[in-house]
């Protein structure tokens, strides 16, 4: 009879999940949780992946190639240069630009295209004129039956833009108009403009007029942008003779690679030919570390979820030793047995693996709804992705829910049928299954096991052996268990009073009870402990960062850097002769790409040297010494003679970069020297980020812009009143003003939501560990129930019973939250120093918030007490006579 | 036919002193044993033996022609299955399982469809007088009635060889000679072989010889 | 003649261009060249070719040139002042319809372009260039690069530059208005290589260039027109149009015939009458289009047979133009006295919208 059908599993395996109510809810919680917050994560990444993979490609078309340089742009004679290249066949130019719409709290990507090739390339991205009246009714409106194949197969017929131009409306040049915006249907959805209403964009601190002119109807449903024609871009948003990409589509006969190297070699510094992959892996190896991390968090409640598993089976094995031990003298051989037990705990994986499948759908429905597809760092701002079925996701996760299930049950199974049926048939032998010996050289090895982990670099930029450390040091706490009883136990020494006595003999003489009920508690300790180091240390330097970074007393800016406003020169000079206003900082944000990384690095121009600096980690701050003609330090070989850079720990790591270190930055694309004379934290540019002086940087470029604007105050000036001021004098619409004591509340926000997941696990994990003691002990109560109906007959009070549970109870809890402590503190430092230090190459300061955890470990084991009192409850109203009885 | 020689069993009160040795015996279908002893001799060591359920340290069991002691443990499990039956001092039924279920139990491992089990089951409850209780459950039983369960699951599965732990140690003599009425015409009416263990005489009495476990062998107990 | 239609390109007003005036005397090679002031321009060339076996072939390759009035104010490279179309087409009876494709750009010197003072259209590597003194002989050249056909042709002039109308002022309507500057270049004769579906030929044959350019939009009353320019086998041409009207009357039409010394003779309305003979649909889109003519030159009676029934070019995807543009026989009685080109336009879609 085929094993899963078997009346004995059913009857006797399976039906015992629901013998143990309570147990079995919590158990299903935990894989519940763990099963949807996991799948939950990587549902939503997977969707906006997907939905940004989309966008990428919408955007990216059937490029064999992209040219791209840094955000600024480069000169459009590349474009022309290209066009001509013998490797390219179709070169389309595109000018990509965040406008800010002035007045709101949200910006639209236009890009600025050429209609005429477009089309050969991301014909997704042809604009549509909606027409205003209808054609002419003489046209004869055949279809196309059987279209030329000739003329259908050419590429240049797709050259030219179908349906666009070929439109007969009433203006075939619509789309060239210079005012003319075609929006996404999305943008238009977000937008809500009326067709041919005007929509205002800022560029620079003035606003500029276009028209809603028609539709992007291949955009798809989940990309918000707009397009228009190049040079009505360029014109528009002031940047003639700039463009941000250029598309290509190589000629027949020349590989992709080969095509790249060529261009490469070719191309100035800070502008590099780019494979769509290359493009799509820039954008998404961003995300990566975040994923990753949060998957790994979601790991944790199902691994909480095992143990869980563990003691429950554990316990319930014990319980049921007597009918095991039947069922073998009956012929049950030991396979069976084991297999059977494995099928409750594959039983219960399986429920919490359907219930968390269906609670991360409704997650994540209610994520896309509430925050739209982004977990927090906003790597996915502007998707609006819809739900979809992940069907291998899914499996996955459900199959994860199983395998923890099998593997809680997988010890318990093997000690069950390892048991020796003739001696468990006789009464009161389940203190053999509490059995456990110190492991001290298991132990250590575990341990230094992780230590040595710890010095491993990333694999992929994922902290793979940080990890794996983490997951050693959780088992080799719970190693640490047994022994840690026996060592408490002894220092304890000979307590007072006859319950603590028995307490700690029983303790003493059955260690693995505390194992049992304690391994949920130190696996939850810990990683709660950690979190709770972690997120400390990070909001403190985050402040404590924050601090450094804006020294000033209020931050003015015309847009956010990556968008269209930005304060010009003459729009500083105005703020800085407000009265009240002593003194400005003006930075300048752009990008640059360097040889040594595949993605762009933020570079930050500002004044450092003669402000409040940076949060410098190495190196100092010197001041410039750029001669006043900026070619001569170009001739200058000297390193001495460079001038100073100041490189993110990012940067430093991921481009092996160090203090004194060379770095020639493409800016007006050509190389500069700089010299790296300081190594800084930065939380805010995961990729890397590069300060120099303003004055080195306008120097170079001549760009006198400023993105962002620190005003400084006169004492006692009211900063609202400031703030009124600036408004009259630039316009209300058109800045952005905010107070560094906002700024860094709004990023604390941002930070808090980001770690709102991290708390969330937390919760559960410590509601699991409390949980665990609660139904180990009321499981222990129930097998105990005869010893203590012979306590009831030597004497004891009901009362003391109590008592005496709460006493192991609280015990055996002060020992797991004591090794949880410590695990957990070791975490927190690996999590800090590996981890965070490997994923997203920031540091921090350790901060251990004592006062917190103490609290914490003492309400844990209060708790536990409380939680093994109420448990036991059911035991300690048992007629101990009867109890007695039963076997003696 | 069951052939125990000179079987020996280790962990005797003194190290290196045999639990007890030279044991031997040989029983026919239908015939039964009772065995009495001392606490602490060996008895139930001695049936657990028999049953495969504890090793030897020395010796042959030989069931229907297979020697026990040189079986695997499954083999063991196997041969438990389909040839012997167990009635224990403490009726050991399963508290969660109805008296039908307790009895098909040895069926459902025979790997009997359920119906089918069910059928046999509810057939022995009737032969132990408790038809009409088969969806009870054991909680609402008296010590006797549940003795009867154990007895109808011993059987159901018409062992070759019945063992019995001191069935009636948790019974008053009443309704333990009524248990023991039951167990061996059920033993004798299947042909199985029984052997009994007990302190008691009454339950001695229903066997057709009684012998003495001693740490030197059996000895037959003077009537 | 395409000039009118393009003219569907343009939103503003006429006046922003530069009128066409009569008495404008054209001068040359410049007059070769560009007129960008002016709205809208063509270079047209259409031939017939005959490769090393016999077959033969026409052939059509066209460089517009249309001024949009848009970005007159914007300093960018990619302002869409000038629009560049070019449309080629091959006629090849064993196929049995067009081979043809279509390029569509801004004026964005060095990628597409049409420069002034000599004639040179290009979009990428498609192109139609004049080549005179001091360079060598005067001479064209025009190379096409589809996925379905290539071209590459030298086109010399035999006979001298045919002004047409009143001295190159082409009156299309009965109002002044309505009226182009226009110039032939018939009697080309023509030495290359084609590529039609990936066979390379040698050809050799005769063409005709028209290069017109205008500022003005079709009359309302017009519905579309019907124009042919044929190389006469004793060395003259004749050129030939009629504007028609919703109900295929003729609201306008006119002619030039040109002796194979070079002396012209303009036709006037009356002299010029347009017959359809013979009708063919197309199955793509259903228009009808009259394939077969007789045409009636001042009591003259010729007829016009195709080379094909479909040499229907259906541009609409790319640049929004349906019309029949095919190589045509002339016949005077039986006896064929020249080929050429017949184009008509408004049969599928108003020309104008």
């Amino acid at each position: 009879m085929a094993f899963t059908r078997h009346p004995l599993l059913r009857h006797l395996f399976l039906a015992s999940l629901w013998r143990r109510p309570l147990a079995t809810a919590l158990t299903l919680l935990a894989m519940t949780l763990g099963v949807a917050l996991g799948l939950a994560v990587q549902l939503i990444h997977a969707t906006a992946l997907d939905e940004f993979g989309r966008g990428l490609r919408l955007l990216g078309g059937e490029a064999d190639l992209q040219v791209v340089g840094a955000r600024a742009g480069f000169d459009d004679d590349w474009y022309l240069w290209l066009a001509q290249r013998p490797e390219v066949a179709v070169a389309s130019p595109l000018l990509e630009i965040e406008a800010r719409l002035p007045g709101q709290d949200r910006t639209l990507r236009i890009i600025g295209l050429d209609l005429f090739r477009v089309g050969a390339i991301t014909p997704a991205l042809l604009p549509r004129v909606d027409r205003t009246d209808d054609a002419d009714p003489a046209r004869t409106d055949a279809p196309h039956p059987n279209r030329d194949p000739d003329a259908t197969a050419s590429s240049d017929q797709a050259a030219a833009p179908p349906r666009t131009v070929a439109t007969d409306g009433p203006d075939r040049l619509a789309v060239l108009r210079p005012d003319a915006l075609f929006l996404s249907p999305t943008a238009a959805r977000q937008i809500t403009p009326a067709p041919g209403a005007t929509i205002a964009v800022q560029v620079g601190l003035s606003e500029r007029h276009l028209r809603y002119a028609g539709s992007v109807p291949g955009a798809g449903v989940g990309t918000a942008l707009a397009v228009m024609d190049i040079g009505a871009a360029q014109q528009t948003f002031e940047r003639i003779g700039r463009l941000t990409r250029v598309d290509l589509r190589l000629a027949p006969g020349i590989t992709r690679e080969a095509a790249q190297a060529l261009l490469n070699a070719e191309l100035p510094a800070g502008l590099r030919a780019l494979t769509p992959a290359d493009a799509a892996s820039e954008a998404l190896g961003l995300s990566r570390a975040y994923r990753v991390n949060l998957t790994m968090l979601a790991a944790i409640a199902l691994v909480t979820g095992g143990f869980l598993v563990f003691s429950a089976q554990w316990l319930s094995v014990v319980r049921r030793r007597q009918e095991f031990a039947l069922l073998r003298a009956l012929g049950l051989d030991r396979r069976f047995l084991w297999r059977a037990l494995l099928a409750e705990g594959a039983t219960l994986g399986l429920i919490g693996g359907l219930l968390g499948v269906v609670l991360a759908y409704l997650m994540t429905a209610l994520a896309f709804r509430v925050l739209g597809g982004d977990l927090g760092p906003g790597f996915f701002r502007g998707l609006a992705p819809p739900l979809r079925f992940e069907p291998f996701l899914t499996l996955l996760y459900l199959g994860l829910g199983i395998c923890a299930g099998i593997i809680g049950a997988w010890f318990p199974a093997r000690e069950a049928a390892r048991m020796c049926p003739a001696r468990a048939l006789r009464a009161g032998d389940e203190a053999e299954s509490y059995r456990a010996h110190p492991r001290w050289r298991l132990t250590s090895a575990t341990l230094l096991l992780a230590a040595g982990l710890c010095v491993l670099p990333p694999v992929q930029g994922i902290p793979v052996f940080g990890y794996l450390a983490v997951a050693l040091l959780l088992l080799g706490a719970v190693l640490a268990l047994p022994g840690m009883t026996g060592v408490a136990m002894r220092l304890l020494g000979n307590g007072h009073g006859l319950i603590p006595r028995l307490a700690r003999a029983r303790l003493a003489a059955a260690p693995g009870q505390a194992v049992i009920a304690g391994a949920g508690v130190v696996a939850s300790v810990a990683l709660a402990v950690s979190m709770v180091i972690m997120v400390a240390s990070f909001r403190d330097s985050l402040d404590a960062w924050l601090g450094t970074m804006l020294p000033a007393d209020l931050y003015l800016r015309a847009s956010a850097a990556t968008a269209s406003g930005a304060l010009d020169e003459d729009a500083v000079a105005r703020v800085s002769a407000l009265p009240d206003v002593v003194g400005v900082r003006p930075v300048r944000f752009e990008t640059v790409r360097l040889d040594r990384l595949p993605e762009p690095v933020e570079l930050i121009a500002r004044p450092v040297s003669t402000t409040s600096g940076l949060p410098l980690v190495a190196g100092r701050i010197t001041a410039s010494s750029r001669p006043a003609d900026p070619t001569v330090a170009t001739t200058l070989t000297s390193r001495s003679a460079l001038p100073p850079a100041w490189i993110s720990e990012a940067l430093a790591d991921r481009g092996e970069l160090g203090l004194g270190d060379r770095l020639d930055l493409p800016l007006g694309e050509a190389l500069h020297g700089f010299r790296i004379d300081g190594i800084w934290r930065d939380y805010a540019r995961q990729q890397g980020a590069i300060v120099i002086e303003l004055d080195d940087f306008r120097a170079i470029t001549q760009d006198r812009l400023t993105n962002d604007l620190g005003l400084f105050l006169a004492d006692g000036a009211d900063p609202e009143a400031v703030m009124q001021t600036v408004r009259d004098t630039l316009g209300e619409r058109v800045s952005e003003m905010i107070r560094p004591e906002a700024l860094r509340g709004m990023i604390l926000e941002v930070f808090d939501r980001t770690f709102l997941v991290t708390y969330l696990m937390q919760a559960v994990a410590v509601m699991i560990g409390l949980f665990g003691i609660g139904t180990t002990f009321a499981a222990l109560a129930t097998s105990r129930r005869k010893e203590f109906g012979i306590l009831r007959h030597l004497g004891l009070e009901r009362r003391q019973i109590g008592a005496l549970l709460a006493t192991e109870a609280a015990l055996t809890a002060g020992v797991g939250v004591l090794v949880g402590l410590a695990a957990g503190g070791a975490i927190g430092i690996i999590l800090i120093e590996v981890v965070n230090r490997q994923s997203f190459h920031w540091s921090m300061d350790i901060q251990i918030p004592t006062g917190v955890l103490a609290v914490f470990a003492l309400t844990l084991i209060i708790l536990a007490a409380l939680a093994a009192r109420l448990s036991g409850r059911e035991a300690m109203r048992q007629d101990a006579v009867l109890a007695v009885r039963e076997d003696w | 036919m069951l052939a125990i020689e000179n079987l020996a069993k280790g962990f005797g009160p003194m190290p290196g002193e045999p639990l007890f040795q030279r044991v031997s015996l040989q029983l026919a279908p239908g015939e039964s044993v009772a065995i009495m002893g001392e606490s602490g001799v060996g008895k139930s060591t001695l049936l657990n033996c028999i049953a495969g359920l504890e090793p030897v340290a020395q010796g042959r069991i030989r069931l229907a022609g297979v020697d026990l002691t040189r079986l695997a443990e499954d083999d063991l499990a196997q041969l438990r299955r389909r040839q012997l039956g167990f009635v224990f001092q403490a009726f050991h039924l399963l508290p969660h399982l109805t008296l039908v279920q307790n009895v098909a139990l040895p069926l459902w491992l025979l790997g009997q469809t359920e119906a089918h089990a069910e059928r046999r089951a509810r057939a022995m409850l009737e032969r132990v007088g408790l038809a009409r209780r088969g969806h009870d459950w054991p909680r609402h039983l008296s010590g006797g009635e549940m003795q009867r369960v154990a007895i109808a699951r011993a059987l159901v599965h018409e062992p070759a060889l019945v063992l019995c732990d001191e069935p009636t140690g948790n019974l008053d003599p009443q309704r333990a000679r009524a248990v023991l009425e039951l167990l061996f015409e059920g033993i004798r009416a299947s042909q199985a072989i029984g052997i009994l263990v007990t302190h008691s005489q009454l339950a001695a009495s229903f066997a057709d010889r009684t012998l003495r476990l001693t740490r030197d062998g059996l000895i037959p107990e003077p009537d | 003649m395409l000039v009118f239609t393009l003219l569907f390109w343009t939103g503003v007003a006429a006046e922003d261009f530069a009128p066409v005036l009569e008495g404008r005397v054209l001068s040359f090679p410049q007059d070769t060249g560009a007129h960008p002031d002016h709205r809208i321009e063509w270079w047209y060339v259409t031939g017939w070719l005959t490769d090393t076996s016999g077959a033969e072939r026409g052939f059509q390759v066209t460089f517009f040139r249309v001024a949009t009035g848009i970005g007159a104010d914007n300093p960018s490279r990619f302002a869409p002042r000038q629009l560049l179309i070019a449309h080629a087409a091959i006629a090849d009876p064993a196929i049995g319809r067009l081979l043809h494709d279509a390029r569509l750009e801004r004026a964005l010197e060095p990628l597409a372009g049409a420069a002034v003072a000599r004639t040179q259209a290009w979009i990428r590597d498609w192109d139609l260039v004049l080549k005179g003194p001091p360079d060598g002989d005067e001479g064209y050249r025009t190379r096409i690069a589809a996925d379905s056909f290539a071209l590459d042709l030298t086109l010399t002039p035999t006979i001298p530059t045919v002004l047409n109308g009143r001295a190159g002022f082409s009156q299309k309507t009965p109002q002044l208005t309505h009226a182009s500057y226009y110039y032939s270049r018939p009697q080309l004769a023509v030495s290359g290589q084609i590529r039609v579906r990936d066979r390379d030929l040698e050809v050799t044959g005769r063409a005709w260039l028209d290069h017109e350019w205008s500022s003005e939009i079709m009359p309302d009353d017009a519905q579309g027109w019907d124009w042919i320019g044929i190389n006469l086998h004793d060395g003259g041409a004749l050129m030939a149009f009629q504007m028609r009207r919703d109900d295929g009357t003729a609201l306008w039409s006119a002619g030039t015939l040109t002796d194979p010394s070079g002396s012209t003779q303009a036709l006037a309305p009356e002299e010029v009458r347009f017959r359809a003979r013979r009708h063919w649909q197309s199955p793509r889109t259903g228009a009808t289009y009259p394939v077969s003519w007789e045409l009636d030159l001042d009591g003259r009676i010729l007829r016009l047979e195709p080379l094909m029934d479909d040499q229907e070019l259906d541009a609409r995807p790319s640049t929004g133009i349906l019309y029949w543009e095919g190589a045509v026989t002339l016949f005077d009685e039986e006896q064929e006295i020249g080929r050429g080109y017949l184009e008509m336009t408004g049969y599928g879609q108003h020309a104008r919208f």
